[in-house]
């Protein structure tokens, strides 16, 4: 019993990082109708940018988070504008572009950065927490909280301002958006920089939990996709529940499966797509003639 | 035709002497290239010709591989054999990974290769067998008596056969029926399907030929370096691979060899600045999904169409020919055909249909008419299996055919047209009649391997009867078109000439007068009468009253997911409920109109 | 509600991949009046609604609300210039509440004591949409939809209401309900624009009328005339 609540704890931190992975999937997703195949290597340079403002110009981990959020917002709108043109009309071929970008972006992190990764140490010192005999670290803490934050901030965001009910609203039906004067363009773009600024959100908080490399966002990019359909493509709850059945699922396949837990995660996966495609809190769609 | 062949042919002369100008590293790089190639085609069948993403061809490639890497060195076979069970367990690789095909498409299918891929990855960096991250080194090369293929130079031969051989016969499947249907299924999966295409058959077919290819490469390339290492098959070649195919044109095989090609030289040129080249091709890929996207391949056809464009070239001065009416068959014998029994459909909140019942007789035309959402398409998708209904019953031809997949009743004999025309896209105005004239089973598909001339013959009898259809339908000058070129009324022709050339018992028109002038409304009334006179049965959605009234025996009609009213033509417009429907009220209009 | 300006459409020429659903269609509806377009489906009412408000490309034709010309204003802008659409078919944002749809209603305008106005207003109008604001709209019955997605257009305080369909797929009750809301509108000053199938709503609702038949004007006339002529009976039942 211990050992299986301490696997839980071990793999909440890294579900909420793929939490906040999933959100920014789902998000564009609910907007545009999108994923976003460069949404993983936005993460890496997310993580990227955190770690070298934090390390080498000293600021402080959370104004360096903010610095990261931002350029990878700037980097979503581009993607954005770049693909508006495929928009609404195939998808196929926006997937494709998307992955473009993310062979641009990896190039460049691999040009900025080097090949080789770099170890970011933990912004918090203390030592871990003894509850019940179970060893919380910290940092996992700090990084539950931020993506809870986060969270919040999103749905209030959406339900609360006017630009989030119209982001809802397009994502729903884009002309009668339009003939209430909505911009969709505008809309999709805020969506795609919102997304990536969760991105580099994760990426900024699992630095110091996994080792920061240009292979970071490849395997988080999967995963954060695959706890955005576990939960059902396009629901908040459905995220983060997904998110952090997914930590949980890796802490478990990494204790019973070592090596191949990565193997056995996208196994299930699969298997799990094929038997609900919708996800859990997802909706059927119908074919229309 | 014949410049092509000339193309052709000199071109294998330039490949039969190339190795003569080349140094010992520059034959190497050669024999790379022809690889990749081998692999874009593959994936140009499966992503471009087939529709289906699949980001896993690089983990075909790596179990080509490694299964010959490791039926060499660990069991101890020699190189042919064990390169036949490695392509057999490629193949077996190929349906487990398109496997979801089956229930999940585009994104998803997308991401859920992409995972397999990168299961198959860590599969081998950890396992045993495969040699851990060091891989598998010290596979023999294939032995062949009196030919030394431990030489780059003799190798390059025996790979550029076997590249042939792929091509040439990825160019088969793609121009004969098997290739027709997975395009006709990119284009349109669900006009496909009510084609009778069996569209899980296809999706699976389309992957396992793909796995071919990437299992074929995978044993030159353990042959050709004779070590296995897992980065060889990493996501960033796998994206490499599909920038190469969408850069040269995924839905041309040529094209997706040249892309192999050109990308392969480029990055061998920039072979010390590899993060260059990587920002290269990935902006490159980024330029041509929004600007080409039909990549190298499509840029002639671009051209020439700009060049008729500046040119003020008018569209085509093709003409619409007569229709030739069909010959008349033996009045049909008045049989029940079709029973919709107590149907009812409900999507959500919304009930579309409310136990609707009406039964059809072999050689009637039936109409079906009603207002606005009165729930008259979805009957239509009821009936051939587009949407399963929440109760009730269909019984075709005496069987209960209720929830059957779309390819089942259209091979029970039933063909439709769509509201919003479903012509395939990509396809010519032929092959679209082709893909419903031929009745073959994907299960057939073997004779592409064992029988390859059956096939030829197969083919030029379809193109024989597309001549006839095309001919009787005046659409011979079209042909050779691509159906969005064509204007609306033609096109209106083109998909009901296809559905009847999918040989129905019963076709289903949904709206066939939409957007139509006077005199093509006049030529479609005389279409249907001769498509029933020659032994068919029609049931005809339209909103056009004055076509129906005049075209239909028997006319029903909705209302609010139900059926109102039923009977002759004259009987239902005298209907009160019917007026009440169309114009809101009867009371108004009865002084008015007596 | 704001007063009504009139509307002029000239030459009016819409082509959908290939098929020209509109055909050089001139009308005017004079300020504060209602004017209604009726015909067999598929005749090119819609796409004459669309085209107005810019949400399918006009091939040709000009329009003008009031003195002001806006043959060049994109759809999204049209709401700011008075114009209000309900859509054929409702499409109310099914997945929010039913408040959040009516303010978006309003997204052209600033949130604040006004919209609180007109929102009250809205709700005085359609007493059942206040006592569901808090449903999401998907949850709603077709009509309650229908109510929305009119209370939404008015949220923008139109000068103009283009009107796509609002009998369709309900009740005879519920058209009745149609009806009385279009005519207290009206008798507000607003000026709408009815595109309809039924025919008995639009001649109540409105003062004249064009019957459309293959993107073109096959009659038109002052609705009491129109309602006792046997031509519209024939276009419609195709006798």
């Amino acid at each position: 019993m211990q050992v299986f609540l301490q696997t839980i704890v071990g793999g909440v931190s890294l579900g909420a990082v793929y939490a906040l992975v999933a959100l920014g999937f789902s998000l564009v997703y609910r907007t545009m109708g999108l994923v976003n195949f460069a949404h993983g290597n936005v993460v890496t340079v997310g993580a990227y940018l955190a770690s070298t403002f934090y390390l080498s110009t000293k600021l402080p981990f959370a104004l360096a988070m903010v610095v990261a959020i931002v350029v990878t917002g700037a980097i979503g709108l581009v993607i954005e504008r770049v693909l508006r043109p495929l928009e609404n009309k195939d998808f196929d071929l926006m997937l494709i572009g998307t992955i473009g970008f993310g062979i641009v972006l990896d190039a460049l992190i691999i040009m900025i950065w080097g090949a080789t990764g770099r170890a970011v140490p933990s912004p918090v010192q203390t030592a871990p927490i003894d509850l019940f005999g179970l060893r919380i670290r910290t940092y996992d803490l700090v990084v539950l909280a931020i993506a809870a934050l986060a969270t919040v901030l999103l749905v209030l965001f959406l339900s609360r301002t006017k630009r989030g009910a119209a982001m809802q609203a397009v994502a729903m039906d884009h002309e009668a958006a339009t003939a209430v004067g909505i911009h969709v363009g505008r809309s999709n773009a805020i969506a795609f920089m919102i997304g990536a600024g969760l991105a580099a959100l994760a990426g900024g908080l699992v630095g110091p939990l996994l080792y920061v490399s240009p292979a970071l966002g490849g395997a988080l990019g999967i995963k954060g996709f695959a706890a955005a359909i576990l939960g059902g493509f396009g629901s908040i709850p459905g995220a983060i529940l997904g998110g952090l059945a997914i930590g949980i699922l890796d802490s478990f396949t990494a204790g019973h499966f070592q090596g191949y837990s990565e193997l056995v995660t996208f196994l299930v996966f699969t298997v799990i797509i094929m038997v609900r495609p919708t996800g859990i809190f997802g909706e059927r769609t119908v074919n229309r003639a | 035709m014949r410049t092509k062949l000339l193309v052709g042919a000199a071109l294998a002369v330039v490949a039969w002497f190339l190795p003569y100008g080349l140094d010992s590293y520059a034959i190497h790089v050669v024999n790379v290239i022809l690889i990749f190639a081998i692999l874009a085609v593959g994936l140009g069948l499966v992503m471009g010709i087939a529709g289906q993403v699949n980001l896993s061809q690089v983990a075909f490639f790596g179990v080509g591989a490694y299964a010959t890497a490791i039926l060499t060195t660990h069991a101890g076979l020699g190189f042919w054999v064990s390169g036949l069970l490695a392509i057999a367990a490629t193949v077996l690789i190929g349906i487990v990974i398109g496997t979801p095909a089956l229930r999940v498409q585009s994104h998803y299918l997308g991401i859920v290769t992409l995972g397999l891929a990168l299961a198959f990855t860590n599969w081998v960096t950890n396992a045993e067998v495969a040699g851990g991250a060091e891989g598998i080194s010290g596979i023999p090369s294939p032995e062949l008596p009196g030919v030394d293929l431990s030489s780059e130079y003799l190798y390059y031969y025996l790979e550029l056969i076997v590249f042939a051989v792929a091509l040439a016969f990825g160019l088969f499947v793609v121009r004969t029926a098997l290739g027709r249907r997975m395009r006709a299924m990119r284009d349109d999966a669900l006009a496909a399907g009510a084609l009778g295409a069996e569209v899980p058959m296809l999706r699976m077919t389309a992957f396992m030929l793909a796995s071919v290819y990437g299992g074929l490469a995978g044993v030159l390339y353990a042959g050709l370096i004779r070590y296995v290492a897992p980065e060889s098959f990493n996501i960033a070649n796998m994206f490499l691979l599909l920038a190469m195919v969408i850069i040269g044109g995924r839905q041309s095989l040529i094209g997706c060899v040249v892309g192999a090609i050109s990308l392969a030289l480029v990055r061998e040129m920039l072979v010390d600045h590899p993060t260059i080249a990587q920002l290269a091709y990935g902006s490159v890929v980024v330029l041509v999904v929004v600007f080409a996207p039909t990549g190298l391949a499509g840029l002639p056809r671009r051209a020439r169409a700009y060049l008729d464009h500046r040119r003020g070239a008018r569209g085509t001065a093709a003409q619409l020919g007569a229709f030739q009416p069909y010959e008349p068959a033996a009045s049909a014998s008045g049989d029940e055909l079709l029973a919709v029994q107590g149907v009812s459909k409900q999507f959500r909140g919304l009930k579309a249909l409310d136990d609707v019942s009406l039964t059809v007789a072999a050689g009637e035309i039936r109409g079906i008419v009603g207002p606005n959402g009165s729930g008259k398409t979805t009957l239509f998708n009821v009936i051939s299996g587009l949407y399963k209904p929440t109760r009730g019953r269909v019984v075709f031809r005496g069987t209960d055919m209720t929830g059957r997949a779309p390819y089942r009743l259209a091979r029970a004999g039933m063909a439709r047209t769509f509201q919003n025309l479903r012509l395939f896209g990509d396809l010519t105005v032929e092959e679209n009649l082709l893909v419903a004239l031929d009745r073959s089973r994907t299960l057939s598909a073997w004779r592409y391997l064992l029988r390859p001339l059956n096939v030829l013959r197969r083919d030029r009898a379809l193109r024989r009867s597309a001549t006839d259809v095309l001919h009787r339908y005046g659409l011979t000058q079209f042909a050779s078109l691509a159906p969005k070129s064509l204007p609306y009324g033609i096109q209106r022709r083109v998909e009901i000439a296809r559905a009847v050339a999918a040989d129905p018992a019963l076709l289903l028109l949904d709206e066939p007068a939409a957007g139509l002038n006077g005199e093509e409304v006049r030529q479609l009334a005389e279409i249907v009468r001769s498509i029933r006179d020659s032994g068919r049965t029609v049931i005809i959605i339209e909103h056009n009253m004055g076509l129906v009234m005049s075209l239909c025996e028997q006319i029903t009609v909705l209302a609010g997911g139900r059926v109102i009213a039923e009977g002759t033509p004259s009987h239902v417009a005298g209907h009160p409920a019917v007026i009440e429907a169309y114009l809101g009220d009867t009371g108004e209009f009865e002084g008015a109109t007596r | 509600m704001t007063t009504g300006l009139s509307l002029t459409v000239e030459g009016l020429t819409v082509n959908y991949g290939g098929v020209s659903a509109v055909r050089d269609l001139s009308f005017e509806v004079p300020g504060g009046d209602a004017v209604g377009v009726i015909g067999a489906n598929g005749a090119g009412k819609t796409s004459t609604l669309k085209a107005v408000m810019g949400l399918v490309p006009r091939r040709s034709g000009t329009l003008r609300l009031g003195d002001v010309d806006l043959s060049g204003v994109s759809a999204r802008n049209m709401v700011r210039h008075g114009i209000g659409y309900v859509p054929e078919g409702r499409h109310v944002f099914t997945g929010l509440p039913v408040e959040k749809n009516l303010l978006l209603g309003a997204y052209a305008r600033k949130w604040d004591a006004g919209t609180r106005a007109t929102l009250a207003e809205v709700y005085d109008l359609f007493p059942v949409l206040g006592e569901m604001r808090h449903r999401l709209a998907g949850a709603l019955s077709g009509g309650q939809q229908q109510m929305l997605a009119i209370g939404r257009a008015l949220m923008s305080r139109p000068r103009l209401l283009l009107l796509d369909e609002p009998s369709m797929g309900l009740s005879p009750k519920l058209v009745g309900d149609i009806l009385t809301v279009l005519q207290r509108l009206r008798s507000e000053g607003l000026t709408l624009l009815l595109v309809e199938q039924n025919a008995k709503l639009t001649f109540e609702a409105t003062s004249s009328c064009l019957v459309v038949e293959n993107g073109a004007v096959a009659m038109s006339g002052t609705s009491a005339e129109l309602r006792n002529d046997p031509r519209v009976r024939q276009i419609y039942l195709g006798l």
